[in-house]
């Protein structure tokens, strides 16, 4: 903002006559185009550069004020972001060191868990092939329980067989004994001695067939 | 009065001015929160942890059972699983003919046994326990198709705990006639021993129950669809007869 270079100064009186650039407001009133001019007055001052000046001081100032209340908070916001920073970057050392210590516990804690998985697999491993020892044992025993009485019913019928062959021959002994002295002997308790006899030595020959299927088995 | 009027202007114009002009200014920071540590931590998720079990050992081993089936004058061994806690599903030739039937556990537990039925229309037996059982799985929804994963697990031969994988090949009539309908025919590899042993699917479901093997290694299957026929109707078992 400037004051006006332009304005007339005291005592000239320009534009006089027709065509004058005068404005109508500084022209005289009550003359005719053509009558001399009065005796020249001074002419008032132009009050119009003196407000520009004044306004233009205080929109200077008001700026200068706005500019450096700009300044300020510039300042503050700075100083308020820089400690915020700092802050920020304190909590995330802190924070990143925490995370540090963690993964170092994290990594001994899961060296410990592959180790305790290995563990755990090795146990299970041995688990499974102590069942099935289990198992074979007990069907070994089974086996060897079911062999045990084959054994004994093998034996059993052996004994019936022999018992049995022993009192077919014992009878028939006895029988030919009575054969070579028959006159002496009843014909009919002779046959119902022979019937008996025979009798065992049927019993000896199931007794002998029922061996030979055990046997078979 | 136009001097104040212009001052006012000016005034108004400063104000919008630097009204206008805080719009771009950096708002003053918030103050750092004094803890920034989650109150609630995220929650850690096992691996696998559907497989986890009391003692490591995954679920399908814990099902299994083996069978030994103490005849009159033989001995034989099968396998088996749970359904329940105290039932176990496997096949009638495995139970048959028996004077006395001893399970035990994938960890060598014995398990009291109560009573033993086996179906007429399938090669199946259920047998009850008096002991429970470690664990049991699910059914499946319904019988798989050709190009399905399965896995079995059984005591082949007799011996350890043994998992099988293969994938079903398809359906076929039973080549021995023990079963009313179509079976599943697999090619997991299977041994005598690992008859009543359970076929699962990707999830662990049960999905058939092995019954026999063929002459080319494929292993044959009671579909789901004819357990679960036969575990319906209360009268398609009957006591085993022991030997005599």
């Amino acid at each position: 903002m400037s004051t006006n270079p332009t304005a007339p100064l005291p005592g000239h009186v320009p534009g006089r006559g027709p065509g004058s650039a005068l404005p109508p407001s500084v022209r005289p009133y009550g003359r005719s185009p053509g009558s001399p001019p009065p005796s020249p007055a001074p002419a008032p001052a132009d009050p119009q550069p003196v407000r520009r000046r004044r306004s233009g001081g205080w929109v200077l100032a008001l700026l200068l004020v706005a500019a450096v209340g700009v300044a300020a908070y510039l300042w503050l916001t700075t100083m308020r972001w820089q400690d915020n920073a700092d802050t920020w970057e304190s909590k995330a050392r802190t924070h990143a060191q925490e995370v540090a210590e963690l993964r170092t516990q994290l990594d001994g804690v899961n060296a410990e868990l592959t180790a305790a998985r290995e563990q755990v697999a090795t146990a299970n491993r041995r688990i499974s092939d102590l069942a099935n020892e289990k198992a074979q044992l007990g069907d070994e025993n089974v086996a060897s329980q079911q062999y045990l009485e084959y054994q004994e019913r093998v034996s059993e019928a052996a004994r019936i067989v022999a018992t049995a062959l022993g009192q077919c021959t014992d009878g028939q002994k006895e029988l030919i004994g009575y054969l070579k002295d028959a006159d002496a002997y009843d014909p009919a308790d002779l046959a119902r001695f022979e019937s008996q006899v025979t009798d065992l030595c049927t019993r000896a020959t199931d007794a002998n067939a029922a061996l030979q299927a055990e046997l078979s088995q | 009065m136009r001097r104040r009027l212009g001052a006012a202007l000016a005034a108004a114009t400063l104000a919008c001015t630097v009204t206008a002009g805080c719009g771009v200014l950096p708002e003053l920071p918030d103050p750092v929160p004094l803890d920034i540590v989650p109150t609630l931590a995220p929650s850690l998720s096992a691996e696998d942890s559907a497989n986890l079990s009391p003692d490591g050992f995954d679920a399908v081993q814990r099902m299994a059972v083996r069978i030994r089936n103490v005849g009159c004058t033989s001995l034989s061994t099968g396998s088996g699983f749970a359904v329940d806690e105290y039932t176990l599903i496997t096949n009638k030739h495995v139970v048959a003919d028996s004077d006395q039937l001893q399970v035990s556990t994938y960890d060598g537990r014995d398990i009291a046994v109560g009573t033993a039925a086996t179906a007429a229309l399938a090669d199946l037996a259920v047998v009850r326990t008096r002991d429970p059982l470690p664990s049991y799985p699910e059914l499946a929804g319904g019988d798989p198709v050709a190009g399905d994963p399965v896995t079995v697990v059984g005591y082949p031969e007799g011996g350890a705990l043994t998992v099988t994988t293969g994938t079903v090949i398809g359906t076929a009539h039973d080549p021995l006639n023990a079963n009313l309908g179509e079976v599943l025919v697999t090619d997991a590899p299977v041994e005598p021993g690992s008859s009543g042993s359970a076929a699962l699917d990707q999830a662990g479901r049960v999905i058939g129950v092995v019954y026999a093997k063929t002459a080319d290694g494929q292993s044959l299957l009671v579909p789901l669809s004819t357990l679960q026929q036969m575990l319906a109707d209360d009268a398609a078992f009957t006591p085993v007869t022991e030997c005599g």
